[in-house]
């Protein structure tokens, strides 16, 4: 209700008060029963009625007065809602909503107004399961942890460390993400992934980029302040609800102008101020086409572009070719519309720009997303309040499983994989830095010159079947994957599912760690051996931190204790370290009582050593301070109006500098200079080098400066650009006299020899840090943001068409990119694209399939698939086509049709139901992927363990997508695809 | 005394089927059994609209009129409840109610259908307040202990109001007043013989 | 018919809104639309001008929820509330108030030349059964069909409020099931009866001069007079439209919609309220208002007398020796 919290208060006691005077007018529940005759024995002649008996409620009882409450997050977007539960003898007896959220205040959507049956649920899995000889087999949690440590010793001894992949979860929390990956790091192996890769990866690459964080810029509440909302690639009605509420309440306070940009007219899209329609996979000429006319008009921001901005002019060389004809002529998006939207976001500001998996998941995506930075650059809408990158993502901790490195290219809090980040981490974790240099395979090549793995970006979940299938000689390490340790992901979620299928059967070992069995259980029946199903404990049964989309990192509380045999993550991992020999010096710092790891302690080991992204203030302690006063703090600003917590932002959201001590507030907006460093303000990071040798026309070469130009946060004692901080840097502006004692003896501890190399991001005192901001300074140095990505595959974005496209006389203009070897792996992209044309796959499959998220579900989808109480709201996988199309193949709305993919085997179909509907235009179809339990017209119950099947199944959209990598992350391409339907 | 009623302001619905499962949540209804639900109008077209719909505990409530076994009542928060001992299930309220919210247990109407089972604004039955006879038969009893109905309480947009009518219509008007816009107190003219001027 | 004129209203509006929608958002799919989604929103009011409901998409199987509103359920509730109690009031209380008063004035009608005390084979076994069964199943149905209607005003003052929920109960259940027996017994006599039911000369006669009840010569009739196929027919009619609704209303929301319900009901409670007071007529010519006329259903013979005054040219079939159906006269005891 957009009422007050006193207000609210007050309103509530007047409905107490009334109800608490029941003797006016009314005809009230006691006169009723009197009147009724029910109260002298009525009850007892009705409680034998045998016609029609009353139903009895499922649940224990009502609401038990005096249940005790605990507060976790829901785990089904990042917007990061308080979950607050009543418990009562350790059972979750009901939900209340948690108005003291100054996220949620309040509100679920369906996912979190449901999350208790999830916890609930009778169809989890209950105690470890085998599959021997095609039969679901209980075994014990003992049997399960030695057969499986076992198996692995064998592949390792056989294939190398590389051939085990963990595929992670982000609905770790924090602490089971960097175990994970820690994990991973003591296994010997870069393998290491979790969803992000098929989310956000290009967000996280094309963002990070461009201006140093690949992160969400804003927050959720903070889009309140927008006067220009620009949705391009994202529904968060259906996505991210709860959002919705700041957003709209955002539009109707400021009468802002919502855009929606999207192939559908989504939900998000029915409460627009203006709808484009674009088609699939043509994000850049549209934003390009907006740049056209905004360089056209003179609408940039000169002044932020001339200050902060690097490369602005090649960006402007390449708009030039997108005229308005041609923009039209890629996306069918007509120019005066775009000129109108250009105007818009240009000089209505602030303006943010919003996306989510319609701009990433594209062979594209990491340009995509380059390109939307690059919009919001060049109309100086980085850096305040209402403006920004708004990158929703999806899982309650994608944000902070990406950023404690659960990714094939970095250690937690990207430290990358570069011989320093492992000494970083070897400190940290105080483990000799040789040891883990021995964990990795390693190759001798022809000059005698030994090589590891070790800095070697691993193969990214899109391809761990092309890992495991293709010949041994094109997988850039010592042997194909033989096992997939899967904890917490979906087998749904990856394109190119009949692969896969392939890829399950080819295993040597699978194991499945999550609280239902998931499609990887069921999707390959020809596999008869060798799968273990461990019961895993949901996030809410589990302590710990996640940080939401909003960088900001949450306290949730056990629940309730793991129901039937789950153990949660962190012990489970514990337990396999155990088993594999290396717990004691895995968990070296962490206390560990009855096999569980304490989470406070994870906790506090990722902030010694989580410097370079602001994971070192947050210590356990100051969040659950803020879990318990969350009344405290405001909503639209986030900071904390009194407490003890007062003057902090909200979950302290990263970069929270310096030790916990040091009582950093935590940084709302990323790169506000309108703050000072020490209250959450900051500059472009100066990731890139400090200058860049450009070559000129005539030859020559000149060096241009890539740190800010005359800009600098409130504050800053250094008033232009500067480059980030190490104690020689200090040495030179002679603050170096500032640190203590202590702090100088730990950085030249970590490095004895050249002390004045010590940066602030593997400064384990924090001194530099602190000495930096104490003068105004953000550690990481003031520099400028990147137009130009130099380094990067397409460091200036142009438009490619999608792999499989409807329009092949685009492709000889627009080329995918050249073939190329990528992450130990073959991208064969460019020569699939060139015989799709050649075969004129677009004329017998000639509709655009697209794919995104339904409201009721979430992800894969098998969790929330077997919650009855959301399964009830979406009983049948379908596919959205448009009224003409569907007249032209006879097909009705609701009726049942036959859907075949451009990769499929042909005579292959999948069966699902149509939904005849003008949201998509001619030639586009849509599906929701969370369907999973048919393969292909088969329907694959039998193949969960008893009892453990989700309510619901449907085809998978992904057994119709097909083959495209995003060059720079390995990023899927289930977005823009091509597809026939028929009726069935 | 307070007047009951639930308001769903359109123009910030997005279908999220929040308020859907706040109410199996709070009351464990079964499956098949629909308190609530959420309907698009016009979908997939420009000017989509959703609403959440539930008993609007009418005034001079239709389904109160019709029932041969005078089994419902109106409490003094003017909240439409009905006694699920006296029902016999014989399917009249639904089709007097002009909002589809009587339920039943079974589709057939072979000696039932089942008690009738309807939205209850989170006000239970005519058993003691909060007692398990009440949970069992009616669910919870919210306004009993203080507070509103969890579908609303819990809506992801603040959409779906519930509350004393001056209050959420005065809410509503205010936030007409501020948008510009408001495509009316969907169901009001027809539950209340009254809507909101804005 | 107030329902049908809103069948056709619900069309019209269909196809206006549809038309407003088509004008209002020219979405061609190939183009993309340039428009303001907020501001082509309709109004609830707008939409209720046009439309007799509110109908859009939902996505749980109960495809009537997918009816957002229905303001006709107001029109039904008016109908059950008041327009039926004064149907059924006038209808059944007018019947008896003029039954009375004929009684009254012209007492039973008795047999003019008295009892012969020879009796001729009016109905046989099988054509008392299939009448008895019908006969109670409509008592049954209607005392219990009654109930719903005018129960809560009439009963359940008196009985309480639990005992008159657990009658009404069990009167619903009877009647749900005992409308078997009575939709058999109807089909049955339909068949039995309907050739001597059709209408010939003899009854124009038997109508003009009322049948002789007001007085004057009876006209001669058949096996059934004027009078009587009027009851078979009423019967008929009234019993295949109570039948029919019954099942729709046994089987809610199978093959139709709220809307169907509602005039599924309206039909059944009107049709059977009206069937109801003319079965009075039909008990009163039965039992008290004509002499000798009961015994024909109870052992299924009438007086020779009784035959000849009032079903003449049945009396002669039956005697004539030639008769085709060779039913031979026999001599009662």
């Amino acid at each position: 209700m957009l009422i007050k919290r006193t207000e609210r208060q007050t309103r509530r006691s007047g409905l107490v008060a009334a109800i608490g005077n029941q003797s006016g007018g009314g005809f009230d529940r006691r006169s009723f029963l009197r009147k009724s005759g029910l109260v002298a024995g009525g009850l007892a002649t009705i409680g034998a009625l045998p016609l029609a008996s009353v139903r009895k409620a499922e649940a224990a009882g009502p609401n038990v007065a005096g249940a005790t409450i605990r507060k976790n997050i829901c785990t089904h977007c990042s917007v990061g809602c308080t979950v607050t539960a009543e418990v009562s003898n350790g059972v979750w007896v009901g939900q209340e909503p948690s108005w003291d959220s100054p996220i949620n205040r309040g509100s679920h959507c369906a996912k979190g107004a449901a999350t208790r049956e999830t916890v609930h649920s009778d169809r989890r899995l209950r105690y470890p399961m085998k599959l021997v000889n095609g039969q679901w087999t209980r075994i014990s949690w003992d049997v399960a942890i030695n057969e499986i440590g076992d198996k692995l010793t064998e592949i390792r001894a056989k294939s190398g460390a590389d051939s085990v992949y963990w595929l992670g979860s982000a609905k770790f929390t924090n602490e089971g993400s960097y175990l994970n990956r820690k994990l991973a790091a003591f296994w010997g192996t870069n393998n290491s992934d979790h969803q992000a890769r098929i989310c956000h990866s290009t967000t996280v690459a094309g963002v990070a980029n461009t201006w140093g964080y690949g992160a969400m810029t804003n927050s959720y509440t903070d889009i309140r302040n927008s006067k220009t909302l620009f949705f391009l690639g994202g529904n968060p009605a259906e996505a991210h609800p709860v959002s919705l509420q700041h957003l709209l309440e955002g539009k109707e306070l400021n009468r802002a102008n919502f855009i929606v940009a999207d192939p559908r007219l989504t939900r998000t899209a029915a409460h627009a101020t203006e709808y484009v329609r674009l088609r699939p996979g043509t994000d850049i000429p549209v934003l390009w086409g907006m740049l056209w006319h905004i360089f056209k008009n003179g609408w940039e921001d000169k002044q932020f572009i001339e200050q902060r901005v690097y490369g602005m002019d090649d960006i402007r060389k390449e708009v030039a070719k997108y005229t308005p004809e041609e923009v039209e002529r890629i996306s069918s998006v007509p120019g005066a519309q775009l000129e109108r939207v250009a105007k818009m976001f240009a000089t209505e500001k602030p303006s943010c720009l919003i996306w989510a998996m319609g701009q990433t998941q594209h062979t594209v995506g990491t340009a995509n997303v380059r390109a939307s930075c690059i919009l919001l650059l060049a109309t100086g809408n980085v850096g305040g309040p209402g403006m920004g990158a708004n990158i929703f993502r999806g899982h309650t901790n994608v944000q902070g499983a990406t950023d404690l490195g659960l990714d094939i290219v970095t250690l937690p809090l990207y430290y990358g994989l570069v011989e320093g980040a492992w000494r970083h981490w070897s400190r940290v974790w105080e483990v000799d830095y040789q040891w883990f240099v021995d964990r990795f395979d390693k190759s001798t090549a022809a000059d005698g010159k030994v090589t590891t793995t070790m800095n070697t970006p691993g193969i990214p979940s899109t391809r761990w079947f092309d890992a495991t299938l293709l010949p041994k000689d094109q997988v850039g390490q010592k042997d194909n994957i033989k096992a997939m340790f899967v904890m917490g992901h979906g087998g749904n979620t990856v394109t190119r599912m009949p692969q896969a299928q392939k890829g399950i059967e080819k295993l040597e070992l699978l194991v499945v760690a999550d609280p239902f069995p998931t499609t990887w259980a069921a999707l390959a029946p020809e596999r008869k051996n060798g799968t273990y199903l461990l019961p895993i404990a949901t996030s809410y049964e589990t302590n710990g931190s996640r940080t939401a989309s909003n960088r900001a990192l949450q306290w949730g509380e056990q629940i309730v204790k793991p129901i039937f045999e789950s153990k949660n993550d962190n012990e489970v991992m514990y337990l396999l370290a155990k088993k594999l020999g290396f717990a004691d010096l895995m968990f070296k710092n962490i206390k560990v009582e009855n096999n569980l790891p304490s989470p406070e302690d994870l906790l506090r080991e990722i902030n010694r050593g989580g410097w370079s992204t602001g994971y070192c203030g947050q210590s356990p302690e100051r969040l659950k301070s803020h879990m318990a006063n969350q009344k405290d703090f405001d909503m639209l600003t986030q900071k904390a109006t009194t407490g003890p917590n007062k003057g902090d932002y909200y979950g302290l959201p990263w970069p929270c500098w310096g030790t916990p001590e040091f009582k950093h507030p935590g940084t709302p907006l990323l790169y506000n200079t309108n703050l000072s460093i020490k209250e959450g303000g900051g500059t472009f990071r100066a990731r890139f080098g400090l200058e860049r040798e450009e070559k000129l026309p005539d030859g020559t070469t000149r060096k241009v400066s890539l740190l800010g130009n005359g800009y600098y946060s409130k504050d800053s004692e250094i008033k232009d650009g500067y480059p980030e901080f190490t104690l020689g840097v200090l040495k030179k502006l002679g603050w170096d006299k500032d640190l203590t004692e202590a702090e100088l003896a730990v950085i030249n501890k970590v490095n004895p020899t050249t002390p004045d190399a010590v940066s602030w991001s593997i400064d384990l005192s924090g001194g530099i840090q602190r000495v930096a901001i104490t003068h105004g300074c953000v550690p990481y140095g003031n520099g400028k943001a990147r137009a130009n990505a130099f380094g990067l595959p397409d460091a200036i974005p142009t438009h490619r068409e999608p792999i499989y496209t409807p329009r092949p006389e685009l492709v000889a203009k627009y080329p995918t990119l050249p073939d190329a070897k990528q992450f130990r792996m073959p991208n064969i992209g460019f020569t699939v694209q060139k015989a799709a044309v050649e075969k004129g796959i677009a004329k017998s499959f000639p509709l655009i399939l697209s794919s995104g998220r339904l409201v009721e579900y979430e992800g894969g989808g098998e969790e929330t698939r077997s919650n009855k109480w959301l399964a009830e709201l979406q009983q049948d996988m379908f596919i959205e086509i448009n009224p003409a199309d569907a007249n032209e193949r006879g097909i009705k709305d609701g009726g049942w049709v036959l859907v075949s993919g451009a990769e499929m085997d042909s005579g292959k179909t999948c069966r699902m139901k149509a939904l005849v509907t003008e949201r998509v235009g001619k030639g586009v179809t849509w599906c929701p992927f969370h369907f999973a339990g048919w393969f292909q017209g088969v329907d694959q119950r039998g193949n969960y363990p008893k009892g453990a099947d989700p309510i619901v199944l449907g085809e998978s959209v992904n057994t119709l997508t097909t083959y495209g990598f995003d060059p720079v992350t390995g990023m899927q391409e289930p977005k823009a695809t091509l597809c026939q339907v028929r009726a069935a | 005394m307070a007047r009951m009623k639930f308001l769903c302001d359109a123009d910030r619905c997005i279908e999220c089927n929040a308020c859907v499962t706040a109410c199996k949540n709070e009351n464990e209804v079964p499956w098949g059994i629909n308190r609530r639900r959420v309907v698009t109008l016009n979908d997939g077209k420009p000017g989509e609209r959703s609403i959440s719909m539930a008993c609007m505990h009418c005034t001079d409530a239709p389904c109160a009129a019709v029932c041969p076994v005078n089994c419902f009542y109106t409490t003094a928060d003017a909240v439409v409840l009905h006694s699920k001992d006296l029902c016999i299930g014989c399917g009249y309220c639904f089709y007097a109610c002009p909002f589809g919210a009587p339920q039943y247990p079974k589709v057939g109407n072979f000696g039932s259908r089942g008690k009738m089972d309807k939205c209850t604004f989170c006000a239970g039955g005519p058993e003691e307040d909060n007692s398990k006879e009440e949970y069992e038969k009616y669910g919870s009893n919210r306004l009993a202990e203080g507070k509103l109905p969890l579908c609303a309480e819990m809506c992801s947009t603040k959409s779906l109001l519930a509350g004393d009518s001056d209050v959420i219509a005065q809410i509503y008007k205010e936030r007409v007043a501020k948008r510009g816009y408001g495509s009316g107190a969907w169901g009001w003219q027809t539950a209340y013989r009254e809507s909101i001027a804005t | 018919m107030a329902k049908f004129l809103a069948q056709i209203r619900f069309i019209a509006g269909a196809l206006a809104l549809a038309f407003i929608v088509a004008t209002a958002a020219p979405v061609s799919a190939q183009q993309p639309s340039s428009v303001n989604p907020t501001a082509s929103v309709v109004k609830e009011q707008t939409l209720l001008n046009e439309l007799s409901k509110l109908q859009g998409r939902g996505t749980i199987p109960d495809v009537k929820s997918y009816v957002l509103e229905q303001p006709a359920g107001r029109a039904w509730r008016e109908y059950r509330t008041v327009t039926l109690q004064w149907i059924g009031g006038i209808a059944i209380l007018g019947i008896l108030a003029l039954l009375t008063i004929y009684y009254l004035w012209r007492g039973t009608m008795r047999i003019e030349s008295g009892r012969s005390g020879r009796k001729i084979l009016r109905f046989n076994v099988f054509e008392r059964f299939v009448h008895w069964l019908t006969g109670v199943a409509f008592v049954i149905l209607g005392i219990t069909g009654l109930n719903m209607t005018f129960g809560r005003s009439l009963i359940l003052p008196w009985l309480g409020a639990s005992a008159f929920s657990e009658w009404s109960e069990w009167a619903k259940f009877s009647h749900n099931y005992i409308s078997f027996a009575f939709t058999t017994g109807v089909v049955l006599m339909f068949l039995m009866w309907v050739a001597r039911n059709l209408p010939t000369q003899a009854d124009v006669a038997w109508f003009k001069s009322g049948g002789g009840m007001f007085g004057g010569e009876e006209p001669p009739a058949h096996k059934f007079n004027g009078g009587e196929k009027l009851i078979f027919w009423i019967s008929m009619l009234g019993g295949g439209a109570v039948a029919v609704t019954g099942y729709i209303l046994l089987f809610p929301f199978y093959g139709t919609t709220v809307s169907g319900m509602e005039l599924a009901q309206v039909v059944h409670s009107t049709v059977a309220l009206l069937y109801v007071a003319a079965m009075f007529v039909h008990f009163y010519m039965g039992t008290i208002g004509v002499e000798g006329a009961f015994e024909a259903m109870a052992d299924g013979t009438v007086d020779v007398n009784w035959a000849k005054e009032r079903h003449r040219l049945w009396y002669e079939e039956e005697t004539q020796p030639s008769a085709a159906q060779g039913q031979a006269m026999r001599p009662a005891e």
